[in-house]
């Protein structure tokens, strides 16, 4: 990797100060590391944020809603039983992520801020990889892992963040802090999909970092399921996290979210509007997955995601009222 | 191997700073007249004592209980360090992409890929490899060899530390929370038949 001035901050005045123009902030490192040796990412300046303990921990519970510290290592949120009963959507996910040492270094906030897996990227052609002769190298190329949705723009591939999923469904919030202050907007505000490989995918201004994810009291029911290929050293295929309530027996309000489909956590509204006002049965469910598939658009090689897609919803909204039903 | 990155900046301040130490470069950052938006910042974070560190450093790690001094980069890893600065060999290098586990050590107890750890990120934080673990009967070590959990043996120091990282947290796993627990280990000859056994085995014996 390329040689870099290195500043450990010890606070988040010290490192929104220490972050000019050139600079990354690093947190746990598994993925802007991985990326320095892969040259895709060449920083001038890396400050380091792990040691910033305004920066990490977790405060309030299920009743009057949750606050994250960005810095807050996944394996931290797991050990919060708060989390793991109330919010089952998010605990379930964090527990999928990565491997047990992924898990004690990563942090949310460096979750949420992960940059795309696609591997043109990775391999250093941008977000939306042309080869010189304007053809798109994952339109035309290996995309077996990219969008089936709003694959008629330019940017294909798929959003990294599995935690972002559980999050924007809960309705959580992010907290930018910068020079010019603090402000505070969706998890799902935090994505952009950028038009040009100039562009950023993060809505965060220079210099901008972080600072803290608030989950709302909890409500109704929540629950994620995921579909990967291997159970470890991977990010899933497709996933989903549902938030549901009820009025008896009835979803009076959701908000279903979706994983590698699309290049920004894939809110259905198809989904959502299919289980409004019913009971959640497997035939309930099974509507609204269908419901959910309508309008993809997968690639050459990314059709089974459409499959992937019906299934994984299917089971998200059959997990979050507590029907396991694929494992009798 | 030094700075490519100076040719991508010219800045004569950068490059200075790149090559002079953290005490060196502190005073350079308050003498500095012309203000840029890089300068002000590395003004106001001298005046909050912050070290904007560059070049080659020596640094302080905390090894297996002993304190160990090295020369290093910023980009200097800290298996790189522990390996070929320290003589600290166990974790080893594999994959080098946090995708194996092979370098695996304890940071404050906690299990982690020193591949993808800096160095200069690990001063103050315990560290532990498996250098200092117990090979004795009730080791897990010892049930890694009565089980044969290796083969080729170039995954075993980061399974034996998973292995132990696992234990001190819980330690009693059933199957499921042993297999959870060392998935961030990979073996290519295919000896997790063995290793999940020796976890389960090293588990009872350190009971007893
Ligand atoms: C083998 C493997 C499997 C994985 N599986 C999954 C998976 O299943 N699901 C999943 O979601 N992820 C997965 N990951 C990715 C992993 O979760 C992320 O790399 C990790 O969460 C990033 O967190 P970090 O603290 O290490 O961030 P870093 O690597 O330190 O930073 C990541 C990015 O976020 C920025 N950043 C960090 N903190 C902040 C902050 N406070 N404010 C603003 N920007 C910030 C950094 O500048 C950088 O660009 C996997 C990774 C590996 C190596
Ligand atoms: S060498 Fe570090 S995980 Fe493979
Ligand atoms: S024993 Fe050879 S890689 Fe595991």
């Amino acid at each position: 990797m390329k040689a870099f001035e290195y500043v450990g901050a010890k606070s988040v005045d010290q490192a929104v100060k220490a972050l000019t123009s050139g600079s990354a902030a690093m947190a746990g490192g598994t993925d802007l590391i991985n990326r320095m040796k892969d040259y895709v990412t060449s920083p001038d300046r890396v400050v380091y944020l792990n040691d910033v303990k305004e920066l990490a921990g977790i405060s309030g519970d299920s009743g009057t809603g949750l606050t994250i510290l960005s810095g807050t290592r996944l394996s931290d949120l797991l050990a919060n039983d708060s989390i793991k009963k109330s919010y089952p959507a998010l605990w379930q996910t964090a527990s999928e992520v990565g491997t047990p040492q992924i898990r004690n270094m990563a942090t949310i906030g460096g979750n949420l801020m992960q940059h795309p897996r696609c591997w043109y990227y990775r391999s250093g052609f941008g977000l939306i990889p042309k080869s010189s002769d304007g053809k798109h190298m994952l339109r035309e190329g290996d995309n077996r892992y990219a969008s089936i949705f709003m694959t008629d723009g330019d940017a294909l591939y798929a959003h990294p963040s599995s935690l972002a999923i559980p999050l924007i469904a809960l309705g959580a919030k992010a907290t930018l802090i910068g020079p010019d202050g603090e402000r505070t907007m969706d998890v799902a505000e935090l994505y952009k999909v950028p038009t040009s490989n100039t562009e950023s995918p993060f809505a965060s201004r220079p210099g901008e970092i972080l600072k803290s994810v608030s989950v709302p009291a909890a409500a109704g029911k929540n629950g994620s399921f995921e579909a990967r290929h291997k159970q470890a050293h991977d990010w899933p295929l497709v996933m989903a996290s549902a938030s549901l309530t009820f009025s008896g027996d009835t979803v009076s309000d959701a908000r279903v979210v979706v994983y590698g489909v699309a290049p920004l956590p894939w809110r259905s509204k198809a989904a959502e509007e299919a289980i409004k006002g019913k009971s959640v049965t497997l035939d309930s469910a099974r509507a609204a997955g269908s419901a959910a598939a309508e309008g993809a658009k997968p690639l050459s090689m990314n059709g089974y995601k459409v499959a992937m897609l019906k299934t994984v919803i299917t089971r998200t909204l059959c997990v979050t009222v507590g029907n396991r039903y694929w494992e009798v | 191997m030094r700075d490519n990155a100076s040719s991508l900046n010219s800045s004569n301040r950068r490059d200075f700073l790149r090559g002079s130490g953290v005490a060196a470069a502190t005073a350079v950052l308050t003498q500095t007249a012309q203000v840029g938006m890089d300068e002000a910042s590395a003004e106001a974070l001298a005046a909050q004592d912050v070290a904007v560190q560059s070049g080659s450093m020596k640094i302080t790690l905390q090894v297996n209980g002993q304190s160990m001094t090295s020369e290093v980069e910023p980009r200097s890893t800290l298996l790189d360090v522990l390996r070929h600065r320290l003589d600290v060999t166990g974790p080893k290098r594999v994959c080098d992409r946090s995708s194996c586990g092979a370098c695996t050590i304890l940071i404050n107890g906690q299990s982690v890929y020193s591949c993808t750890t800096l160095a200069v990120a690990a001063q103050g934080k315990e560290i532990r490899t498996l250098e200092s673990f117990d090979t004795g009967p009730k080791s897990v070590a010892h049930a890694f060899h009565q089980n044969d959990g290796l083969m080729c043996g170039y995954c075993t120091p980061g399974f034996v530390t998973a292995c132990q990282a696992l234990l001190e947290k819980n330690p009693n796993p059933t199957l499921e929370e042993v297999k959870k627990g060392l998935d961030g280990n990979i073996c290519r000859c295919g000896t997790y038949v063995g290793v999940i056994q020796a976890a389960l085995d090293a588990a009872k014996a350190i009971k007893v």
